[in-house]
This record gives C-alpha cells, structure tokens and sequence, in this order.
C-alpha cells in the first residue's frame, strides 16, 4: 500500500550541533522561525521537501527530519496536532520553570552551507 | 555515601575521552546519526522534542553537597538555569547543546558522576528507599545492596544487550517507599529467624502499557547469595526474554508468558549452578561497603527542640514534612519539589545551590531525591528545623504537602518528551492550584500523570492517575482510580470515558468530592474509602451526572 502524501506540510528537524528545532524556510535555509518555513501545497512539493530531509540528514546537517502537516484555522497555517503545535511553540509551561533563563536571541547560524 | 572506587574513576574519565571524539567524529560529519545514536544513549544523551536532553544518574538517589553544587554549575552554564529530578531518582537537563556534553560529562566526572548506563537495554540506575539510613524502621541500608548491585551490574559484559531496559529497586522497611513490586526485580530486605539478613525476591513487575505487579519467586534468600541469584535471573531473561518484538521484550512478560514457578524453577536450576561460584559475597566485603553508608556521627546534646511554634506555616511542615528519624534528636526532611502551581520535580540551579548548603550545615552534607520528585534531606537536627524551614521558605520550596494532593508526580510530557501524546505538566499544575484550599482536609492522596503510555509518571499505581492519549491530534485524558505503589501495590482501574484538557481538572475534583463525601471520616483515607466503596460511585459522579 503506498504511503498516503500529505498535502499542506512543512518539513522540520533537529539542528545537530545543539538540537534546536529547525524548519526548513523558503530560501532553502533550516530556520528556527516557523512562520519563514516553506510549505508546500502538492504531492510533488512535499516530495521534494522530503527529499531535501534527507539529503541534509545524510550531510550531517539536521537529524530526524520528517513533515508536519498543516491545515488551516481562523485563517492560519497551524499543524493538524497538538505534539507539533507544542513544538513549534516551545514547552507551555516555562513562565513557572523555576529559573528558567530563555537562551539569548541569536540570528541563526547559517548551517545550510555546511560540509557533508 | 555512594563511592566511587578507583575503577569507576579510570573507566568514567575513559569514557568521556572516547564520548568526545565520538561527538567530534559525528559533528564533522565521520558518523552518521544510525552510527552515533547507540552511542549517544550509552552516555544518557537522547533527542527529544525540542532539543537534546542528558539524563544524569544519581545511585539509589544519593547526593553530596558538592555533586549537587556541580549539578547548579551546569545548569547555570551549560544548560537554561534548572533541572529535572526524574520518578527514576535521576536528574534531567532540558536543553544541552551537543557539542558541549563532553564538557559536561567532564564536570561530572570531578564529583564522581556520569550518565552511564541511564538508557540502553541494560540494567539501569538501582533505585531505593528514600529514607535509606535514616529511617528507624529499616532491618540494615537497603542502598549496601544496591551498591554492590551497581558494582557488579555496571558494564556487565553479559548484560548489556539485554531485551530490554532492566530496573531493579531495593528496600528495608516494612512500608515500601521504592515501589519494588512495579520493578522488574523488586528486592525486600528482612530480618530472618537466624538473625540473618535475607531477600525476597519480587520478578516481572512493571508498568507501561503491560502493568503488572511482580511475583514473589524466592524467599529468604540469604544476603550472600544476592548477586548470583540476581545473575540467575538476568540469565534466564536473557535467553528466553522476546527480543522479536519490543512490546513483548520486558521480563514482566517472560514471567507472565511462563508463568511464575516454571521461570522460578528455571532460575533455581541455573542458580544451583553458580550459588557457590565466584559472586558468592563474603561477609567481609558486604559490611565493608556498608560503611561506605555509616550513619553520621549525630550528637545526644542537643538543645531541645521548639517544634511547636506560633508560626502556623512551620507547625503544619513539620507535621507533613518531617518524618521519623532513628536518632530521637533528628528528623527526615522532605523538600518538597512541589510548590503550588508549580513544575514537578524541577529545580533551579539556586535553589540547588541553596540545598546544597542546607545539606552542608544541617543534614551531614547528604541530599536524597526520591522517586516523588522531591529532595530529602536525611539528618536534621529537630533544634535545626526552624532554620531549615525558613531557608526553604525563601527559596519557594517549604510546602507543606508530602503525601497530599497537590504532592503530584508529573513525567516531562509533551512539553518536553518526544515520545508524549498529551502534557503532563500543565495538568498538574491546574490540580494543584485547584486542589491546593482542601489539601488538608482531603489527607494522603497520591495523584500521578504519564503524557503517554510507558507510564513515566506513575499513573498505574497513583491513587488517581491520569493518562495522557492522543485523540485525532488533540491532547485526552484518561482517569484511573485505586493504584498504589506502596507495600499493598495495587493497579489502578479506568473509570470509562477519557476526557479533554479542560475536563480532566474538574473530573479529578468531582473524584475528589466524591470521595470526601462518602468517607467515613478523614482517618479513611481515599485508597482505603476506594477499596470500600468501589469504582461505582465514583462511575457514577463522573458520568452519570454528566449524562443527566
Ligand atoms: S510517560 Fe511517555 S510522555 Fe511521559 S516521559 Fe515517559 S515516555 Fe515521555
């Protein structure tokens, strides 16, 4: 039976170094930023975002890549489950995780370009 | 106190050297991940759903001073400035970034830690009673034992690929504080008529998504012959345990398939084999390494102690809080991780630093951290106790509510576990707040959430668990009533019909009513009233009213 293709997906992973979730964006950059992340709205589209997981899991860039899928709600983007929803979002809880010190906001590191 | 001998020192440094060209050999691309991720789970680094998480073993619970400090200093620098204690008496970073664990492993390895052998299908970190050493109702340290179970099961080379991820938890008291009977060995230590001391033994119990309660497979089994018994069992489980299918590989299975006495006689028979062999344990060495645990040197002449006080806050900690010492001058403080509203089980890197001081100045320099998610501190003076108290207080962490509603355990959940269908977390705090006003009046209750089905948190043994499952992308909750982990371990029972994250607080509440209305007074606590009254009322004050 052939795997059933989602339409309206993004593809996401995490980064290797220090294992943030990354999504790929639409300049072909792993980004943190989800709403930069490129969707894709067709079988072929989510195809090649697949493909692209995996070719930069084989280049030691990202690990465990694998596609969200979306639907859209109030007039957003929003993943179909509450696991990625939490995901992108981050965990809810930290406003009461006792000391709790938010990493200082970095612009991403460009780790499209890096060596296999 | 949990020490490292000479091989331990050798054999962590070794393994964090070769930790680190590994990690350098898989960020410059030499391995790939299929290649590295065995061996980042042998050094307890795992990827979970936002980042890389590193869980730390802590043997039988056992902290120093200066292992709690250093356990601060990398959650301030390497990690976002806290920690997680585990339901396994392990520690948890949320955020490390992969190219900084050598570094920490290294730091550890300077007070004698690591993260060995807290993941992978081995024997894990041997959890104990929490009051171990402490406590006046013991028969000898159940933590003697599970340090010389750590010596022989550390990098055992027979056990390393086992079927599965194999627990064992020791305990020495009548009352079970390590919940032996939902491990896969669960050993009792006893004093027999000889005078000897003595185990029965307890095999195949487990939670997750096969809970079940182990059996008694051996009684009285001298001290002596602990690990060659211990070696007859992994031995059976590692010949005919599943490893077809990893849903069926857990000795709990093996046990239920086979049945209790045919497996038992299998280990007897292999047992008979090696009982006289090389892993008999002389006498002389047991009580060698039951002074690695020696009661501290604790004073006669202390000043009498004020327990009573007009400070209302103290007086209901130390009732709740404070449990029977050996020594009559001392308590057993239990720090509660649980403040109201709070995360279960998370610590700040200062309040760890303050624990640690604590612990320096008023508890012989010891720490526990149960399997509760709370820290102990094991040797209190009571004359010290209102200083301890008000330490605490300022650090957020004096609750009083060891044992009540609001006592919750809560596993990681989706907020943080990659394998999670619902958050634990946000539940948790939500019964607490809620719950928090009648704590008192309700008395003893233990409510414990898992975010999915291997039952991290408990749920099968909470007086009221909670399950977190996935309905159609969407966070369910399914309740379960009558659980105990304790000496009378029992599994809890559904109550029917899940319900979503709004419900699931008012449906503990209505359980909770339920309960206080029906109790015969607040001496029937809720498991006893449960065992009394049954699964129905509450059936009925759930959905009926619902349905109405
Ligand atoms: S019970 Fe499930 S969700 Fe909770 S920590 Fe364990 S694996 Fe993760």
């Amino acid at each position: 039976m052939s795997k059933k293709i989602p339409s309206l997906s993004v593809i996401t992973a995490n980064r290797l170094s220090d294992g943030a979730v990354v999504f790929l964006d639409f300049e072909g950059a792993w980004n943190t930023d989800f709403a930069q992340a490129n969707i894709a709205s067709s079988p072929d589209e989510v195809r090649a975002l697949e493909d692209r997981g995996t070719y930069d899991a084989q280049r030691n860039i990202i690990v465990e890549p694998y596609l969200v899928e979306l639907r859209e709600l109030d007039g957003r983007l929003v993943p179909i489950r509450q696991r990625e929803r939490v995901r992108i979002a981050g965990p809810s809880i930290l406003a009461a995780v006792p000391g709790y010190v938010a990493p200082p906001v970095a612009e991403d590191e460009d780790i499209t370009q890096e060596a296999a | 106190m949990y020490r490292y001998d000479e091989f331990d020192r050798e054999f962590v440094r070794q393994r964090v050297a070769q930790f680190r060209g590994q990690v350098a050999r898989r960020l410059s691309g030499e391995l790939t991940e299929d290649e590295f991720k065995p061996l980042r789970l042998m050094n307890g680094v795992y990827l979970q759903l936002h980042a890389y998480m590193l869980r730390i073993a802590i043997p039988y619970g056992t902290l120093s001073s200066r292992q709690m400090r250093k356990l601060a200093h990398i959650a301030r620098t390497y990690d976002r400035g806290y920690g997680h204690f585990t339901t396994r008496q392990n520690l948890q970073f949320n955020w490390p970034a992969l190219k900084d664990i050598p570094d920490i492993l290294d730091e550890l390895a300077d007070v004698e830690m690591h993260a060995i052998q807290t993941s992978g299908n081995c024997i894990r970190n041997v959890t104990a009673d929490h009051f171990a050493g402490a406590t006046a109702e013991e028969v000898a340290d159940p933590r003697t034992y599970a340090e010389i179970i750590r010596q022989w099961s550390s990098l055992h080379p027979e056990f390393s690929f086992l079927p599965r991820k194999f627990k064992v938890a020791v305990n020495a008291s009548d009352a079970d504080r390590a919940a032996i009977k939902v491990h896969d060995i669960g050993l009792q230590l006893k004093r027999v008529a000889s005078g000897g001391l003595a185990f029965d033994v307890y095999v195949g119990g487990g939670q997750g998504r096969t809970p079940l309660i182990a059996k008694l497979i051996k009684e009285d089994l001298p001290e002596e012959h602990l690990l060659s018994y211990l070696e007859a069992v992994l031995r059976i489980y590692n010949l005919e345990g599943r490893r077809d299918n990893k849903y069926k590989a857990r000795i709990k299975i093996l046990v239920h398939e086979l049945g209790a006495e045919p497996f038992a006689a299998q280990v007897e028979a292999e047992w008979e084999r090696i009982r006289n062999g090389a892993l008999k344990l002389p006498q002389d060495e047991i009580r060698r390494i039951e002074t690695y645990f020696a009661l501290p040197v604790l004073r006669s002449d202390l000043p009498k102690a004020k327990l009573s006080a007009p400070d209302r806050g103290f007086e209901r900690w130390v009732i709740r809080n404070t449990h029977t010492h050996r020594h009559a001058g001392y308590a057993i403080v239990t720090v509660s991780l649980k403040p109201i509203g709070g995360v279960p089980g998370d610590a700040s890197a200062e309040q760890m630093d303050a624990i640690a001081d604590l612990a320096e100045r008023y508890s012989h320099d010891e720490v526990r951290v149960t399997h509760e998610q709370n820290l102990i501190l094991p040797h209190v003076a009571k004359a010290d106790l209102p200083a301890v108290y008000k330490a605490l207080k300022a650090i957020g962490l004096a609750e009083a509510n060891a044992g009540l509603a609001t006592d919750i355990i809560a596993c990681p959940g989706l907020d943080y576990c990659a394998l999670a269908n619902a958050r634990s977390i946000p539940i948790s705090q939500a019964i607490s707040e809620r719950l928090a006003a009648k704590q008192d009046v309700i008395g003893e209750l233990k409510i414990k959430i898992s975010g999915c089905i291997n039952a991290c948190g408990h749920h099968h043994v909470g007086h009221i668990g909670i399950l977190g499952v996935e309905k159609r992308g969407e966070e369910h909750y399914q309740l379960l009533l009558g659980g105990s982990g304790a000496e009378s371990t029992a599994l809890a029972e559904l109550t029917g019909p899940g319900f979503g994250p709004d419900g699931i607080v008012d449906a503990v509440e209505t359980v909770v009513d339920t309960y206080l209305r029906l109790r015969r007074g607040p001496e029937e606590n809720f498991l006893s009233a449960y065992a009394r009254l049954g699964m129905q009322p509450f059936k009925e004050a759930l959905y009926v009213a619902e349905a109405a």
